[in-house]
């Protein structure tokens, strides 16, 4: 019997030829000798080689017939919706694309570019280690197609017509029209549960010039019931350039002889507000306002009894 | 090039034969060397491949064959009407390629209007409408930084060391620069202790060129979370509250169980400080189980930072 290989690159190019669609005796037939004897053994080496098409992204497409042969279930592949469209990349284009996929590492989009008809390169200087998890190509197609999705999420099932997906720091999040709260909503990717459904195309329009960044603030600072709360916060010499630099020149609100600064910081989410400052250790103390302070205190002294 | 061991499964090969005949076909002829590396297969590989796509064609179609033969280390290949074009972009290489592109815009010294964003706009619109948004914006530093990287300039540098929680001037030659997880980091060759060692950019406080220039040297990169994960390190098993499971997100960790209402975490330990300052953000709520010498370590921080509050250094 022929190799396997044999087998379904003859399939392809004949689903691809046909004008008809055709069924699995017909294939069989013409593919004489290639399949097994036996229906079973056939049958079985047919699922396996539709399986293996749909895995590797041939748009094999099936009907059920009429007529005489009603009932039967006929198979072709549209060339025009199996070939890869030109995308004319210029040569500039096509190296500049070249280099990013370098630098991402990741072997689908390697794949990907030998398809597009780049060369692999060996990896730049700069490269990027990006978070990979398998609902995230579904869930792309779903935006693009304006799909609404559902899934599981802390044990409730959601309704999302998705206008966005977001790598931030090192969580992908999808965010967009919650069908059931009635408002935009950001979720967890990594936090999805059970399986993805995605609905029909067209389901719905995503506003006008969305956009994720400044629907879902980048600082968990700032996540909370007054986005505008800000504490004032003395940070001493060692991490006072790091913090300017990090917060902005605009945020230092006093600067003291010896190299300490003020720094007016956001507090909305006090949870993430004590994360940060602790993060610097003993080189920082909050001065106000006072609740935000007495926060602070109150927790310090909660945890030095808790020995 | 890499070498796989075992037999390769069918549908490797299929997606590959599908995009190496319309790359022959276009060239029409293709040493076995390049056609070898380009599409990472042995020549062995290469050949048994080819022969058998040779064989491939359909008596009612016999136009359709699939003309192929290899001589003298070059491989000749005919035009059929069929696999002229490759297979289209799957939905993982599609958006491995948005991705990759949207995180390269990100990175130093990419040009908002240049090649790279016309090749990103072309790719979204075979794609569809592109939605995937990056943001991991480099420290300043980072430029300057790659810059050096890419002709092995030393530089002077003012680095913020956690561990030690203080400031070292130290002189590095940076190697590469890579991303991972919202933060940058520099992999260089460390001149104080003459070894290889990662920074983070954004606790590069100054930096300026030595002069000096070292001979380029390839350095890799570790992937995903594996570069931080160091089995030489301590561990210390933490009992933390239901809304302490972030830590197992953000830290590397051997063991992470279910216990009550909370969780049993093991988290590998870089350094006490680093061990007392995610006690202090944890609360009291948490505490270290084991090893017993880290039991007070939240405790402690918390007593000296109160004291700093007692004393109030603002006065108040």
């Amino acid at each position: 019997m022929a190799d396997a290989l044999e087998r379904i690159t003859n399939l392809v190019a004949l689903l691809m030829a046909t004008r008809a669609p055709l069924t699995q005796e017909q294939i069989v037939f013409e593919l004489e000798g290639q399949y097994p004897a036996g229906d079973a053994a056939q049958r079985g080496a047919f699922e396996r080689d539709k399986a293996l098409l749909r895995e590797i992204g041939v748009p094999l497409e099936s009907e059920v017939l009429s007529g005489g042969d009603a009932g039967r279930t006929a198979y072709r592949i549209d060339r025009g919706r199996y070939e890869l469209a030109d995308l004319h990349l210029t040569a500039d284009e096509q190296a500049a694309l070249q280099l990013a996929v370098a630098a991402a590492r990741l072997a689908d989009a390697q794949f990907g570019l030998l398809k597009l008809g780049g060369d692999r390169s060996s990896a730049p200087v700069v490269v990027a280690n990006i978070p990979e998890l398998p609902s995230l190509p579904a869930l792309r197609e779903a935006t693009a197609r304006r799909s609404e999705v559902s899934f599981g999420y802390r044990g409730s099932q959601r309704r999302l017509q998705p206008y966005s997906l977001l790598l931030r720091e090192r969580f992908w999040y999808v965010i967009g029209h919650d069908v059931d709260k009635q408002e935009v909503r950001t979720y967890r990717v990594d936090r999805l549960e059970g399986d993805l459904d995605i609905g029909a195309p067209g389901a719905f329009e995503r506003p006008e010039g969305f956009d994720p960044r400044t629907t879902f603030p980048s600082d968990p600072k700032l996540i909370g019931e007054e986005p505008a709360a800000r504490a004032q916060v003395l940070v001493d010499e060692p991490r006072a350039a790091a913090i300017e630099r990090e917060l902005g020149a605009d945020a230092v609100l006093e600067r003291r002889p010896g190299g300490a600064i003020v720094a007016e910081v956001p507090c909305a989410n006090l949870d993430a507000f004590r994360s940060w400052l602790f993060g610097l250790g003993e080189h920082a103390e909050v001065l106000g306002p006072p609740d935000v302070r007495a926060d602070v205190i109150e927790w310090l002294q909660a945890l030095a009894v808790a020995r | 090039m890499s070498v796989r061991r075992g037999p390769r499964p069918t549908g490797d090969r299929l997606r590959r034969l599908l995009v190496m005949l319309p790359w022959l076909m276009e060239r029409g002829e293709v040493s076995v060397t390049e056609m070898c590396d380009r599409f990472e297969l042995t020549e062995q590989e290469l050949v048994k491949d080819l022969e058998l796509a040779a064989m491939c064609g359909l008596p009612p179609f016999v136009d359709e064959m699939v003309d192929v033969f290899i001589d003298d280390g070059t491989v000749f290949a005919g035009v059929p009407r069929l696999f002229t074009r490759p297979l289209r972009l799957t939905a993982p290489e599609g958006f491995a390629l948005l991705a990759a592109a949207r995180v390269a815009m990100q990175l130093p010294g990419a040009d908002a209007d240049g090649a790279l964003a016309r090749a990103l706009r072309k790719l979204a619109a075979v794609l569809g409408d592109d939605a995937v948004v990056v943001e991991t914006p480099p420290p300043p530093m980072t430029t300057a930084i790659a810059d050096a990287a890419a002709v092995g300039a030393r530089l002077r540098i003012s680095y913020w060391s956690p561990a030690a929680d203080r400031r070292t001037e130290r002189e590095i030659t940076p190697r590469r620069v890579f991303v991972d997880s919202g933060h940058w980091y520099v992999i260089a060759d460390d001149q104080r202790s003459g070894e290889e060692r990662t920074f983070r950019i954004d606790r590069i406080e100054t930096s300026e060129l030595t002069g000096a220039v070292d001979p380029l040297r390839e350095v890799d990169v570790p992937s995903g979370e594996s570069w931080f994960s160091d089995d030489e390190l301590p561990t210390a098993t933490l009992r933390v509250p239901a809304s302490g499971g972030w830590v197992a997100e953000r830290y590397p960790t051997r063991s992470v169980t279910a216990d009550g209402d909370g969780w049993l975490i093991e988290v590998t330990v870089a350094s006490e400080r680093w061990l007392r300052d995610l006690m202090l953000r944890l609360g009291p709520e948490a505490r270290v189980v084991e090893p017993a010498e880290w039991a007070l370590v939240g405790a402690r921080a918390a007593e000296a930072l109160l004291e700093r509050y007692r004393t109030g250094s603002d006065g108040s």
